[in-house]
């Protein structure tokens, strides 16, 4: 049961703990082919949970979901507290760190790619902290001589981390990674996963091996056409 | 104006002997394609000739206003059968914005420009509206097809941009810059070669019709400028006027928009 906290906008569960993401009863289809139904789970805040499931099973597009990018069959999405509707989709997203299974970087250099997100309305405040880039690409095992590269000519691991660091630099409370570590190599596998047990943030990360996040705090294992209920 | 009689105008399409030979040559496959153009044109033209000496003739407000009224219509469908987008979805926002962008431009040129009482007098509006309407359809085409043919195609990054927290009108801010851009380069490269490269058939038609090159010249400076503002003006409307219904609320383009939704 979720107990609302009018002053913080938080919720707590029954134990007053911090649920910072509640799925209830959430039934998706991709075109006329039902993913799956009535799928019920909550995140507390600080918490690493692994989504896995078999290719096809609609892993990413239940993140996709919490993003409001795909309009589920029925059910309801919460992120801290707030019910995901079209007019509440905007600041939600503000909450979220994403990366994509194949994060497009646009156009540009390395750089630029990386300052595009300070442009918005809504990130405006943080700007860019050159230590910090250079401090994530040394923790990530980049070069910082990549900054200056045209991002169309990283190979597909530079280009996961270097998404992965745009999502860190907007400081986000919520991760959500799409199979993060993909197309990295075991070093940086290992240095992603380092950074995010090191984390408070809380964590959504998808993965078909459960290597890829060691000790998850819950396991959320989507099965294609099942009813989770 | 010499007037060319109908045995002498049936000589120029022996022109059209040199280009269909090349063609069935290399087998492009396109003859029956070409001869149906060539006269659905010269049926068109000599019908709307025909028209158009009565319309000017009669020079009517109503009749004037409903021959405008008419082209901008097949103009609006036009632009969406070429863009592939649903009729039901875009002819209105797309008419409202091709009217609004070829009337401002008009009534400025007609009104402020040449200084003619009636800004819809029949020999004046109608070539004007046609000239600045023929190459709004072209920009149409180009600019509001790129911009939701990129978004479709270009659906990760658009979608990690609202991700990262931007807001709808940020999100779609490249795109529309993409989009205005191609619209406005074939009409900006035109203006920067004209009188070097081509001399516009405006200008050339008035010439051959007896005017001096220096007032015709005036005459195509202010079309061109009016053609530039309109089409600038048009792509810019018919963007914004098909945006906001083409998204769903939470920034998602519906794909529905399109006729073939895999394409």
């Amino acid at each position: 049961m979720l107990l609302a906290d009018s002053l913080t906008g938080r919720h707590a569960d029954a134990t007053g703990t911090d649920v910072v993401i509640e799925v209830r009863n959430l039934s998706l289809q991709f075109g006329r082919q039902p993913l799956f139904s009535r799928m019920t789970f909550s995140v507390q805040k600080g918490q690493k949970v692994l989504i896995r499931g078999a290719s096809g099973s609609g892993k990413s597009t239940l993140l996709s979901c919490l993003l409001g990018f795909v309009a589920p069959r029925a059910g309801q999405i919460q992120v801290q507290g707030e019910r995901l509707t079209p007019r509440s989709v905007w600041s939600i997203r503000r909450q979220l760190g994403y990366l994509a299974q194949e994060p497009d970087l646009g156009r540009g250099t390395v750089a630029e790619a990386l300052e595009a997100p300070f442009r918005f309305s809504a990130n405006q405040e943080g700007g860019v902290d050159g230590g910090r880039i250079a401090s994530l690409f040394e923790r990530f095992l980049l070069d910082t001589d990549l900054l200056t590269q045209d991002v169309h000519h990283l190979s597909a691991g530079q280009k996961q981390r270097v998404a992965l660091i745009g999502a860190i630099l907007l400081n986000r409370s919520i991760y959500l990674l799409d199979e993060p570590t993909s197309a990295l190599d075991e070093p940086s596998r290992q240095a992603v996963v380092d950074f995010f047990r090191e984390s408070d943030a809380t964590l959504l990360w998808i993965s078909h091996d459960p290597r890829h996040l060691c000790q998850p705090d819950q396991v959320v294992t989507v099965t294609p056409g099942e009813d989770h209920a | 104006m010499i007037d060319i009689a109908p045995l002498r105008l049936a000589l120029i399409y022996l022109l059209m002997l040199l280009p269909l030979s090349i063609l069935l040559w290399y087998g492009v496959g396109m003859v029956a394609q070409v001869l149906l153009a060539l006269l659905r044109m010269t049926c068109q033209l000599l019908l709307v000739g025909i028209y158009l000496e009565l319309i000017f003739d009669l020079d009517l407000l109503w009749l004037n206003l409903l021959w405008i009224t008419v082209m901008i219509g097949v103009a609006d469908v036009s632009v969406v059968r070429g863009c592939g987008f649903r009729l039901s979805r875009f002819c209105l926002p797309l008419f409202l914005a091709m009217l609004l962008g070829v009337a401002i431009p008009l009534v400025f040129f007609i009104g402020c420009v040449l200084h003619v009482p009636n800004v819809l007098e029949a020999r004046f509006a109608i070539p004007i509206a046609g000239m600045i309407l023929g190459n709004c359809l072209r920009a149409n085409i180009v600019g509001i097809g790129r911009f939701y043919g990129d978004i479709k195609d270009g659906e990760r990054r658009y979608l990690m941009t609202l991700a990262q927290g931007a807001t709808w009108t940020e999100a779609i801010r490249p795109f529309v810059r993409d989009a205005i851009a191609a619209a406005l380069a074939p009409t900006t490269a035109m203006m920067a070669t004209m009188g070097l490269v081509s001399l516009p058939g405006m200008m050339t038609g008035a010439m051959m019709g007896g005017a001096e090159p220096l007032p015709a010249i005036k005459y195509q400076i202010a079309i061109m400028v009016s053609i530039f503002a309109s089409t600038g003006m048009t792509v810019f409307l018919a963007i914004q006027m098909t945006a906001r219904q083409s998204f769903n609320g939470y920034g998602v383009l519906d794909l529905g928009i399109f006729v073939d939704k895999k394409k």
